[in-house]
Parts: C-alpha cells; sequence; structure tokens
C-alpha cells in the first residue's frame, strides 16, 4: 500500500460533504483503501489516505485533474541543531522519512514524508517540527 | 576488540590491546548537580529556590542546591525541566535565581532574585545516583491506545516498540564481573573527566543489571553530552554522556570486551498493563533490536532506539583519543563494585485498593429491552449508569441518565440509537487509580467491571472511589 496526502482547498468546498469528491474519486478505480486520518488545515480540508501501490500513479492523476491537491512534499522539518540521533522517532516513520544513515545518525529524508504527523510528539528535543 | 579476539584469539589478544573503550549516550533520569552559590550580603538561608523556574533541593546549608533533571518548571511543565537547566548551565547561559528565606538572625535576607552562570558559581558537580544501566528492556504495547511513557511513544496494538542502551558498547556490559570498575574509576562523563562513586542505586548485578553512581565537575562538561529532553506527557529527563575505559588486564577481559550485540539479552515488556510487574512477552539480544525490526506474535514490529548509538560511539572513540594523546591516565579502583548487591521492591505498608475492592454490583439490563425499563431503573434504583449487556451477561454497552434526557428530547425510542457501545472497561486487579486516570482522561463517570472473556461482574463509578 501507499500513503498519500490530499487536500480538497477551501475554494472546492461549499458544503462539509464536498471532501467526499475525494473518496468518488478514488471509488472510481474500484479500489479498497484506508482513511489513516481527516483534518483540516489553513488550506483545506486534508486526509491521509492509503491506497493500493499499483493503483497510485492513476489515482493521483485523476484526483489532481479535478484540482484535489495531492502533496507528495512532507510536511514536517527536522532541526538537526536539536536533534541527539536518539531514534525516538523512527519506530513511527512508517515511509522511513526518519531513518539513520550508515553511522547512525538520525537523517531525514523531505521526498519520503507523507506529512503523518505522528513523529513530531516523539522528539524529546522538540526537533521535529511541522512545517508551514 | 570482538575481530581481533575473533581472528587471534583471546590470549593474543590481551597481549596486544591495553584498554577498551565503552561508552552510552542516554536518558538517564536520576542526574542532577550540586551548585554552591556563595553567600549574598545580607546572606540568606534558602528555604526554597527555583533556577529558571525550576524547584531545586534546598536541604543541605544555606546557599548549595541540588537541581534534578526530572523536577520540572512549574509554570511550565512537560516542557521545561531541570535537565534543561544543567544543559544550559555547560552551555554557559544566564540562569535566573530566585530565592525565599524564613529569615534567621544569621541569614536575614528573604528573598533574593538574580542572573548567573555556571562561573560565577563556586562548585557546580554533577552527581548522578544511577547511570550507565547494564541493558534495559524493550517496551511495546497491547493496548488500543497510544501510550507517552519514559520509553517514548508507544503506539496501540504492538505499533511499534522502543529499545535503550549501547548494547556492547555499554561499559558495565564489557567488564559484567567489575574486575576493573569500582569506587574512584575515572570515567569520560559529560564531555569532561568524572569518577565512578560507587555501584549506583538499583544496582542489580545478579541480574545483570548494574548502575553507576557517578559525578564530575561540571565546568569542564560540555553540552555536547549533556542534553536536557522532555517526553510527551512523562516528563523531563536529560541525556549523558558516560565512557568507561576497561583495561585488559587478563586474557579474561580481552573474551569480555570482546561481547557481541547478540550476546546481550534482555525481555519484550508489555507497557500497556501499568503494574511493576508488567507481562514479559519474550527474551530478545541487542543484535535484533538494533536491526530496526523485531517480531512479536508473528508480526514485524518497527523498534528504534531511545539512546543514541551514534554519540555512544563518538563517546568511547574520544575517551580513546584522550588516553592516546597522554590527556586521560586509567587508575585501579579503590574497591570493585559489587556483584551481590539485592535489588528489591517497595514496601507498602498502605494496601493498594483494587477495582474488586470497591466495585457495586452492576444494574444491567438486556440489548432487547425497552428504553422505559432502563429509565425505571435509574429512578427506583437511584443511579446513573445501567449496562446493557446479551442475555448471557456479556459487555454490549452502556446507557446513561443523561442518554435517557437526550432519547426524550430527541424523541428517540429504541435502546439501539442511544446505547454507548464503544465502552471504556476496567477488571477486577486493576487498582483503584488506574481506574481513576481512565474515567479522568475519558471525562466519564463509571466503567463497567469486566472478566476477561467480557462478561460483567460489577461496575465502578466516581462515588465510589471518592467514598473510597
Amino acid at each position: 500500500m501507499t500513503i498519500i496526502n490530499v487536500t480538497v482547498p477551501f475554494h472546492l468546498i461549499k458544503k462539509i460533504d464536498d471532501y467526499s469528491q475525494i473518496i468518488n474519486e478514488i471509488l472510481k478505480h474500484r479500489v479498497s483503501f484506508n482513511i489513516l486520518k481527516f483534518s483540516t488545515t489553513s488550506e483545506g480540508i486534508n486526509l491521509l489516505l492509503d491506497i493500493p501501490e499499483e493503483k497510485t500513479k492513476q489515482i493521483t492523476e485523476s484526483l489532481m485533474s479535478s484540482e484535489i491537491q495531492v502533496n507528495k512534499k512532507g510536511r514536517v522539518t527536522l532541526d538537526e541543531d536539536l536533534c541527539i540521533d536518539c531514534g525516538a522517532c523512527l519506530s513511527l516513520c512508517v515511509v522511513e522519512a526518519l531513518h539513520y544513515n550508515e553511522d547512525d545518525e538520525v537523517e531525514f529524508s523531505e521526498d519520503k514524508c507523507i506529512g503523518c504527523l505522528i513523529c513530531i510528539d516523539s522528539c524529546p528535543r522538540g526537533a521535529i517540527k511541522e512545517s508551514k | 576488540m570482538i575481530k581481533i579476539v575473533e581472528e587471534s584469539g583471546s590470549k593474543i589478544a590481551a597481549e596486544e590491546v591495553d584498554v577498551v573503550t565503552t561508552g552510552t549516550f542516554g536518558p538517564m533520569c536520576s542526574s542532577g548537580a550540586f551548585l554552591n552559590f556563595g553567600h549574598s550580603d545580607p546572606p540568606i538561608k534558602f528555604d526554597h529556590l527555583w533556577l529558571n523556574e525550576v524547584h531545586a533541593y534546598h536541604g543541605n546549608a544555606a546557599v548549595d542546591c541540588y537541581i534534578g533533571v526530572t523536577r520540572m518548571a512549574d509554570k511550565r511543565p512537560f516542557e521545561y525541566g531541570g535537565g534543561n537547566v544543567i544543559e544550559e548551565l555547560v552551555s554557559r547561559k544566564q540562569i535566573r535565581l530566585r530565592g525565599i528565606s524564613n529569615t534567621t538572625d544569621c541569614y536575614p535576607l528573604g528573598e533574593i532574585n538574580t542572573y548567573f552562570t555556571i562561573d560565577d558559581l563556586n562548585q557546580a558537580i554533577l552527581c548522578n545516583p544511577r547511570n550507565a544501566y547494564q541493558r534495559y528492556v524493550c517496551a511495546v504495547n497491547s493496548t488500543d491506545r497510544t501510550l507517552y511513557t519514559y520509553m517514548g511513544k508507544l503506539l496501540p496494538n504492538f505499533g511499534n516498540a522502543h529499545y535503550c542502551g549501547s548494547g556492547s558498547l555499554n561499559p558495565l556490559s564489557n567488564d559484567p564481573d567489575y574486575e576493573t570498575i569500582g569506587i574512584g574509576t575515572r570515567i569520560f562523563l559529560g564531555g569532561g573527566i568524572g569518577y565512578i562513586m560507587g555501584h549506583g542505586t538499583q544496582h542489580n548485578p545478579k541480574e545483570r543489571f548494574g548502575t553507576l553512581f557517578v559525578k564530575g565537575d561540571l565546568k569542564q562538561m560540555s553540552e555536547e553530552y549533556l542534553r536536557g529532553v522532555n517526553y510527551e506527557k512523562y516528563g523531563t529527563s536529560m541525556f549523558c554522556g558516560v565512557g568507561v575505559p576497561i583495561p585488559i588486564l587478563n586474557e579474561g577481559l580481552a573474551k569480555k570486551t570482546a561481547i557481541k550485540d547478540e550476546d546481550i539479552i534482555t525481555e519484550i515488556v508489555d507497557y500497556g498493563i501499568p503494574r511493576r510487574d508488567r507481562p514479559r512477552l519474550r527474551k530478545i539480544n541487542y543484535k535484533e533490536l538494533k536491526s530496526g525490526y523485531i517480531e512479536i506474535e508473528g508480526q514485524k514490529v518497527k523498534c528504534s532506539s531511545m539512546s543514541s548509538l551514534y554519540n555512544a560511539r563518538k563517546i568511547a572513540n574520544e575517551l580513546k583519543e584522550w588516553i592516546e594523546d597522554g590527556k586521560f591516565f586509567l587508575n585501579p579502583p579503590a574497591k570493585n563494585l559489587p556483584t551481590d548487591t539485592e535489588y528489591k521492591s517497595m514496601i507498602q505498608t498502605d494496601k493498594i485498593k483494587f477495582v474488586k475492592d470497591l466495585k457495586k454490583k452492576a444494574v444491567i439490563c438486556y440489548d432487547d429491552c425497552d428504553i422505559k425499563i432502563v429509565a425505571e431503573k435509574i429512578i427506583n434504583q437511584n443511579i446513573n449508569h445501567i449496562i446493557i449487556t446479551d442475555r448471557e451477561n456479556k459487555l454490549k454497552g452502556i446507557v446513561t441518565s443523561f442518554d435517557i434526557t437526550k432519547a426524550v428530547a430527541k424523541n428517540k425510542n429504541s435502546l439501539e440509537d442511544i446505547i454507548t457501545k464503544k465502552v471504556i472497561t476496567t477488571s477486577d486487579n486493576e487498582p483503584v487509580e488506574v481506574a481513576a486516570r481512565k474515567m479522568k482522561k475519558h471525562e466519564i463517570s463509571a466503567l463497567p467491571v469486566i472478566d476477561d472473556k467480557n462478561y460483567v461482574v460489577g461496575i465502578i463509578s466516581s462515588e465510589e472511589l471518592l467514598g473510597g
């Protein structure tokens, strides 16, 4: 499964139910999927979805054609000056965006991050922050 | 050392290697520092004092104190604590001191507010009663909710696992019989030179859970190896860097220092059960822990460390360089660490109350009964909660007097419409304190008591807790 982070921008939302546009777009592809997180952000209604890997490309394309944003970029930053390379965040990162390098230093790969934000409150140094 | 022993044997290794350096860098809650401020004019004898709003211990003479790392700031707990104060002290930042006194003829000053740095102090002595645990357990969570513990954030249903310690790099694991380690042993402590004062508190050598009591001059140390931390919903602590040199005095020590991660065994412990004797799932070695994944009940579970292996290695290397450069000298201990200390649990003379001691008989309705009957029972028995079960007495849900009121207001007639099916429950052997925490957390006033097969065996409500 692949995890994608999608946002329906506020200008597309007239009624609260309009977020279901995302669901309908995905259901067109006749797949089963999981909603991992549902939240609102300053940009719109945000869903974290677990979709079948082989359909990622088609689903992403069809969502984007309806002006729904599919965020590939992560939503956290790691402050390396504050980080003490402990690893308390690593077990929480399902996509291994937070990982050890070969010297066992904690590294953050922004391109892998899906913005689930589960790691944020695991850092005892406050080194992981949500990026704006 | 592992490689040399493997390739050339322990005899040659003992001849060729003089010293093996070890290191560990993790959260060490039993840490703190003694500070002496010198006397003010007019003089003050502290009855209470705070360093950046963190209460320090003042029970030793007029202007001495002990700042402990798990003490949290009065006004911003779970955010800032004694560990942060120590990190800022070694970073040579200004610290605010506020002290109050009852005043005496010899110490007339009632209150003082001042700022100081570590260089203004007479002494700043890091003094940690329990550091460098020989090994530690691996923590997991079997419950259905996220737990915030001193072992970090533990996801529900064994969603992740956390361990602590540097494994084969750990000081005490490299000299498990304490042949070279004891009172007076010179060590690397917080980036400076420190000394072992003796065995640490909770030293448990028989179970290979040895600990160290260490001290050192905080003024020489570095913030790189003393880092204040705060664990979400748990509190503050401090990462402390400890490195111990092990002189290879004999072939036996060559063999012992060649210890591998797979030789150090610990246990996977379920932190979901908040009791002293938490359930042990199975044994596990540090090699498996360090691999990033462990297996629990047939599932692959992500596992990571609470301590830093990178920094532990850096400490061992730095200590090695100090020795090579002639900046650090090894010394024999005045007395070796004890190998026969007993480890005891707290004696509790007040009996702990369990749910079974305070629970009441539950008033039950079957899930197919009419709302009216539920309402009648609430009135007749003067209670607020009705437990709903099936005909076999298995828990199906709960209905409160408020739910009935709501049903009337909204014109709902069926039990199905008002029943709460996702019920937070407790069991006979849960301590009352744990049940009370559940009620507080979920903002509810009663918990059905169930057995392990989901049969209802009672109810406990906030009224019983207040009465008991």
